[in-house]
């Protein structure tokens, strides 16, 4: 009965983990960047959530109507002015300007915020649905379904609309894209912003489900390269996949070896991945 | 034209010698204080010039380097506190363990490529600051004092920080000028055309981040000589690819002596910052950024740029055409 209770709970965070990958796949996907600063813009999503927002009466769903776009709008602007000049002359430039912005964005919130721990304080993180003798909490649920929700509005948008289709050529053939008219400074602007605005949808999620802190940044960049790595890099659908391993492979080293060396176990679990399925477990290139 | 033109090799061994024996007669001039900055600088120096290789030369840009800090720490604590090797076989030890663990996980890292490959390296020096953290033999999260390394001499500390930093600056260059360093280069700026002129990628990558391994390792077990004292967060910690990557990128990456002016820059600023943590890592991102966005030579690259000159010069030209 507890495996049984794991294995849901595990699936249920395996979608918040999923939209917590889907950001740093969105980003890889369309212009090969590694972006080192997805965790910390998750946990700026969070602290504008709990911190900024949700304390100063702003009703948790009216909330998250202005975190998403603030989010857009932060993801838009530091493509613009950061990563975008860096881009084109090899892997080195993008990654240490996205690293030099994590510790930016991640000291910054300990000096304005402090290193205290934070979460959403509402009737929501307490409530759960009975099933039997199993309990399920709503936020688990949300955690799922929002996931889920953001996965299909994104396949939908990258499969069948305008937008999505210039999104895949632009990943598909970057010069060919150009020839017809595609302004790929104007598609990575896109592609990050949508990534930072999964991270918004993610960083709330996370705050109303555990505790955030500003250092859990570089832990949340972890998390999204594990479900990626496991997921198969380039598969969307792939990252819940990877989600629910490492979510389920977190609950199950808790409760086997201390929650202590629940992180271990997950990492040791993706270590293996690597090891012997490479390839992660839906392999497949850019949807 | 150029103030310097013809006076290369005469200039280059003047500032040398004279740089070398400043650093050697250090007793006989400098007190306390100075001889504290200059092992900083030394092994601050000696981690960002392996970090450079990596990055700079071999196209393997990580923030996992701290694994082997770490590494480099844990086994001379433990030959020295624990099993009583004694200071320096231990500290010679913690090049040769770090060598050696080096080729299973560059085996497994290398599977990723590019910045998941930087990730992916940060994680696996995760999986051990976790597992270092839960072992009471280690000493848990609180990590352990190596009571043997009380009683060296500081000058003694000294010389043998002076003699890493000399000797890695050493082998750098004379790698990256043998045969192995031109394929390096050739990796690093164009992968798969270097693969298809023969030149064994995967071997070569292997072998500078084995090398790049054992020397932060021995880094690793100075500053666990120096402090006496070793504890999992500070040993794994990402501040040390992240002040390693700032060194190398503000002072020039992949030049030799890019690293070590970017050191000598950061000692300066750890100095002036040195009270609050949150305000030194802002400078260190927010410089960084700004470098690679608007000087992505760093300091040595404009240099050499401007001057047309370098103190380890490790470029070059085609032989002339025949006829």
């Amino acid at each position: 009965m507890q495996l049984l209770e794991t294995l849901i709970n595990g699936s249920l965070i395996g979608g918040l983990y999923g939209l917590i990958g889907l950001g740093l796949s969105i980003n890889f996907g369309t212009m090969r960047v590694v972006h080192l600063a997805h965790g910390d813009l998750i946990v700026l999503a969070s602290y504008l959530f709990v911190v900024a927002l949700v304390p100063a009466g702003v009703p948790p769903l009216v909330a998250g109507l202005i975190v998403v776009p603030v989010m857009f709008a932060a993801g838009w602007l530091i493509q613009r002015v950061l990563v975008g000049p860096s881009l084109g002359r090899g892997i080195l430039p993008p990654l240490i300007v996205t690293f030099g912005l994590s510790m930016v964005l991640q000291n910054l919130l300990l000096l304005v915020a402090t290193a205290d721990p934070r979460t959403l304080h509402s009737s929501l993180a307490s409530a759960g649905v009975h099933l039997g003798s199993i309990t399920i909490s709503t936020v688990r649920l949300l955690d799922a379904a929002a996931g889920l929700a953001c996965l299909a509005l994104l396949l939908l948008l990258l499969g069948r609309t305008a937008l999505g289709r210039a999104l895949r050529a632009t990943s598909d053939d970057l010069d060919t894209a150009r020839l017809m008219g595609i302004d790929p400074r104007r598609m990575y602007g896109a592609a990050a912003g949508i990534a930072a605005a999964t991270g918004g949808v993610a960083g709330m999620l996370f705050a109303a489900t555990f505790t955030v802190s500003p250092s859990r940044g570089s832990e949340l960049l972890l998390v999204a390269f594990e479900v990626v790595v496991v997921g198969g890099l380039g598969s969307l659908t792939g990252t819940f996949l990877g989600g629910m391993l490492l979510a389920i492979a977190q609950l199950l080293g808790a409760q086997l070896f201390g929650p202590n060396n629940a992180l271990l176990t997950a990492h040791v679990v993706v270590l293996l991945v690597l090891v012997f399925r490479p390839q992660g477990l839906m392999p497949r290139t850019a949807p | 034209m150029n103030p310097l033109a013809g006076r290369g090799p005469y200039l280059r061994g003047a500032i040398i010698a004279v740089a070398v024996a400043v650093l050697v007669s250090c007793p006989m001039w400098g007190g306390d204080g100075v001889r504290t900055t200059l092992i900083v600088f030394a092994y601050y120096a000696a981690l960002a010039q392996m970090w450079n290789l990596l990055a700079g030369y071999a196209g393997l840009v990580t923030f996992g380097h701290q694994l082997f800090i770490g590494l480099g720490g844990y086994t001379l604590a433990v030959g020295a506190e624990r099993l009583g090797f004694g200071v320096w076989p231990s500290f010679a030890a913690a090049a040769v363990v770090c060598g050696a663990l080096a080729v299973p996980v560059g085996a497994l890292t290398f599977r990723l490529r590019g910045g998941y490959f930087a990730v992916g390296s940060w994680l696996v020096a995760e999986v051990f600051r976790l597992a270092f953290s839960s072992s009471s033999y280690l000493g848990n999260a609180n990590g352990m004092f190596i009571r043997p390394a009380r009683s060296v001499d500081p000058w003694l500390v000294y010389y043998i920080a002076i003699g890493v930093f000399i000797a890695i600056v050493g082998l750098v260059v004379a790698m990256l000028r043998s045969r192995a360093g031109l394929a390096l280069m050739a990796i690093r700026d164009a992968e798969d055309a270097a693969a298809g002129l023969g030149v064994h990628v995967w071997r070569l990558k292997l072998i500078a981040f084995v090398i790049a391994a054992a020397g932060t390792g021995l880094v690793g077990a100075l500053l666990a000589v120096y402090t006496p004292f070793v504890q999992p967060d500070a040993a794994f910690s990402i501040k040390w690819s992240a002040e390693a990557s700032f060194m190398a990128v503000v002072g020039g990456i992949g030049t030799v002596e890019g690293p070590i002016l970017g050191t000598a820059i950061y000692v300066v600023l750890q100095n002036e910052l040195g009270g609050r943590g949150e305000i030194h890592l802002i400078v260190l991102g927010a410089v960084s950024i700004i470098v690679m966005l608007l000087a992505p030579g760093g300091i040595a690259g404009t240099l050499r740029d401007r001057l047309g000159w370098t103190l380890f010069p490790l470029g070059r030209r085609p032989p002339p055409r025949a006829g």
